[in-house]
């Protein structure tokens, strides 16, 4: 199977899918956050079997988060990436420790991280933030520089 | 005659204690730490507990131009640097639509395997040690050191090189390199019967490793394991042959599985791979084609990447390291998200097969499966 | 010979003692530590020095940070440090104890060591060659012939300066909150949200 071929079959069975080859060995399928769950189970039932990463795209002009699900398929050697967008106010969404059992690390982060909740992860306790007091740190208004000011007293000197 | 009192069921001999291995643990290798439930010496709950070595990377990588994120990459993971600095090359030349030519593909494909092999000598070192095997260390490190000496006379680091850089490498290979690389890889393949007479052919340590900490390949795929420790399970997954890069398509090479999976099955897929790996070295030295090491990139001072995302990976030591990263078109990464293998590996897989385990074997656990914190935190 | 004299030749086989057996308490910090197994091993061989690597910090006196130190990270040298006995001797290995290095603009990291423990010497670059350890070796060994590698008494004597530091960036540390700490941070009870 092609990477058009399977672009083929989800533009088939997922019309509200927008997906894209933009070059060989990768796929990018993006949806509205109710259709991601079924866009994942198709992915996996063609053959993507390894969930490489969930990584999240903050942006904030736009007020939304971005989720983007890595799948890897061994047998026809493509890379895809499955997205769908959340809101950044109280960001919510379901776990998907049902189809990869490793998910339950990623989403711990993103909580941490981003400050998204995901239903169903029994786990979303810190991992790497130590008794953390600010905002989530990956969020675009956590300004970097002002928070190494205010709390280790160095700034960035020019020239 | 009195009979000697049973204890009475509620109160059991032993109880529960909870430990913790690490940080600051003679058979921790690397900043990491593990809480261990016991009861007498088998490890009831394992519970990783990781962020010791959290830097927040992907924030700073935000701050900081294309070119300043260059120095930076490496850091990654210090065990393996320049698996970090190719994928970050290569995720830039994505975006900025940069062609690679043919002789910095193969220098980077000697960089990267002389890089494979000083971290497999590392982890020799750290497992013998946890196995109570000293002296493989003693060798192996002292002979990581040659190869070192090489990084030193292309790049002038030892360990941080910042070397390989979008649109190929830094500088061409200095007079005298390729006479060098081959005087150490002779000694190094001349070193391995040493090591697997005093190793990896020694019935102890056979004895101590077969059977212990097994994962399945079907639970190793499940669990997002790759690198040595999937094809230990018998599953021939690798970067290098799935998507090739740098120079790989062009070489040949085998890549070692083994079907049992448990710590022995690891070890021996690791010690296989240094052999594959000098002769990749040794193949990409012969056939290194002319031509230039580095196409001009734009003024790296105002660099101003395309828009677009890009997910790039390389077959790093200890499995499949990705970056993807979200440009939008400004002179900084919007998002830069490393992957490193040891993540699901550090943690969950970890749990797994620390339960049920004996309190002696723990620390070589953590070891068959490579796992490097900083790649885990960042 | 007076009383300073014969106070000079006894302390002096003990510091003799202590610099010529520098045992470094095994911690890896952080990404230095790369270059301490080829210190301790054979090519570069530390232990013609005296340096040996020691398990615990009991019985260990020289404490190498090695690289860059996180939050979470400096409780636990804080924790190492305090269970080594007098006298100790802390080297910072590495640009980043200095002034943060690599990491100073990080939300996680501390910039400067000697604000939370006292530091007697310092090693810079990034990475410091294995030679550039045994030149501090011996700049150590200066520094204690010459009972000026005192940072031990400066922490006892500035004991509320540096847990002032400590408490400023670890609030939460057991010898501050008061009672039991747990490895594991239990989760807050919420992420603070932005409004």
């Amino acid at each position: 199977m092609t990477e058009e071929d399977l672009k083929q079959r989800i533009a088939d069975r997922m019309p509200q899918c927008g997906v894209a080859v933009p070059k060989p060995g990768r796929l990018i399928a993006s949806v509205p956050r109710d259709g991601l769950l079924s866009l994942l189970h198709l992915l996996k039932a063609d053959g993507f079997e390894h969930l490489a990463l969930i990584s999240c795209v903050d942006w904030i002009e736009e007020g939304e988060l971005e989720l983007v699900y890595h799948l890897w398929s061994q047998e026809t050697k493509v890379h895809a990436m499955a997205k769908t967008r959340i809101s950044r106010d109280s960001p919510r969404f379901l776990s998907i420790i049902p189809l990869f059992r490793h998910a339950q690390t990623y989403e711990r982060e993103l909580h941490e991280m981003f400050g998204i909740t995901f239903d169903g992860n029994p786990r979303l306790v810190p991992m790497l933030l130590d008794h953390w007091q600010g905002i989530p740190p990956m969020r675009k208004e956590f300004d970097l520089r002002r928070h190494a000011k205010e709390t280790f007293g160095v700034e960035e000197r020019a020239g | 005659m009195n009979e000697p009192q049973a204890p009475a069921a509620a109160e059991s001999a032993t109880r529960e204690l909870q430990m913790f291995f690490g940080p600051q643990h003679v058979g921790m290798v690397g900043n990491f730490g593990i809480v261990l439930t016991v009861e007498g010496d088998t490890v009831v709950r394992a519970r990783a507990n990781p962020g010791y070595l959290h830097r927040g990377f992907e924030k700073l990588m935000e701050y900081r131009t294309y070119m300043q994120n260059f120095p930076l990459v490496c850091r990654l993971n210090v065990m393996d640097p320049d698996p970090n600095e190719a994928l970050y090359a290569m995720a830039v030349e994505d975006l900025a639509g940069l062609e690679v030519p043919d002789r910095a593909r193969y220098i980077r494909t000697v960089v990267l395997e002389l890089s494979r092999v000083s971290s497999h000598l590392l982890w020799m070192w750290a497992y013998g040690n946890l196995l109570g095997f000293d002296t493989l260390g003693q060798w192996t490190m002292g002979d990581r050191d040659y190869v070192l000496d090489l990084f030193e006379m292309l790049t002038g680091g030892r360990v941080y090189h910042t070397y390989i850089w979008p649109g190929g490498v830094r500088r061409d290979l200095p007079p005298g390199f390729a006479d060098k690389a081959y005087q150490v890889l002779d000694h190094l393949e001349s070193m391995l019967p040493e090591y697997d007479t005093l190793f990896f052919n020694n019935r102890l340590f056979a004895d101590r490793t077969r059977g212990v900490a097994t994962l399945g390949r079907d639970e190793a795929v499940a669990m997002g394991v790759t690198g040595p420790n999937l094809r230990a399970t018998g599953a021939r997954v690798d970067t290098r042959i799935d998507e090739p890069y740098a120079a790989y398509g062009a070489l040949d090479f085998e890549v070692p599985t083994m079907s049992d999976g448990d710590s022995y099955a690891r070890a021996v897929v690791v010690r296989l791979e240094v052999e594959q790996s000098l002769s990749i070295v040794r193949q990409a030295l012969k056939e290194m084609p002319g031509g230039p090491a580095w196409t001009r990139t734009p003024n790296p001072f105002k660099w101003e990447v395309p828009a677009g995302e890009t997910y790039v990976k390389v077959e790093s030591a200890r499995g499949e390291a990705g970056l993807y990263v979200v440009s939008d078109g400004s002179d900084k990464p919007r998002r830069a998200h490393l992957r490193g293998p040891s993540y699901p590996t550090g943690i969950l897989v970890l749990e797994r097969l620390l339960r049920g385990a004996s309190l002696s074997d723990v620390g070589h656990i953590m070891l068959s499966l490579n796992v490097a914190a900083p790649e885990i935190d960042r | 010979m007076d009383r300073g004299d014969i106070l000079k030749t006894l302390k002096a086989p003990a510091n003799w003692g202590r610099k010529y057996s520098l045992w470094a308490v095994y911690f890896c910090t952080g990404c230095g530590i790369i270059e301490i197994p080829p210190v301790i091993t054979s090519r570069w061989d530390a232990e013609r020095f005296g340096v040996i690597p020691m398990a615990t910090p009991r019985q260990g006196n020289l404490f190498l940070i090695t690289g860059y130190v996180s939050l979470k990270t400096l409780g636990a040298i804080i924790r190492t440090y305090d269970q080594m006995l007098d006298p100790k001797y802390v080297v910072g290995f590495g640009s980043c104890p200095v002034n943060g290095g690599m990491y100073w603009d990080s939300y996680n990291t501390i910039k400067h060591l000697d604000k939370y423990i006292p530091v007697d010497g310092w090693i810079s670059g990034c990475m410091p060659r294995p030679e550039a350890i045994f030149v501090a070796v011996t700049h150590l060994w200066t520094l204690i012939d010459k009972g000026l590698a005192d940072g031990y008494k400066k922490y006892k004597d500035n004991y509320e300066y540096y847990c002032e530091n400590q408490r400023r960036v670890l609030p939460h540390l057991g010898k501050f909150a008061g009672g039991a700490e747990t490895e594991t941070a239990a989760a807050p009870a919420t992420l603070r949200m932005p409004p």
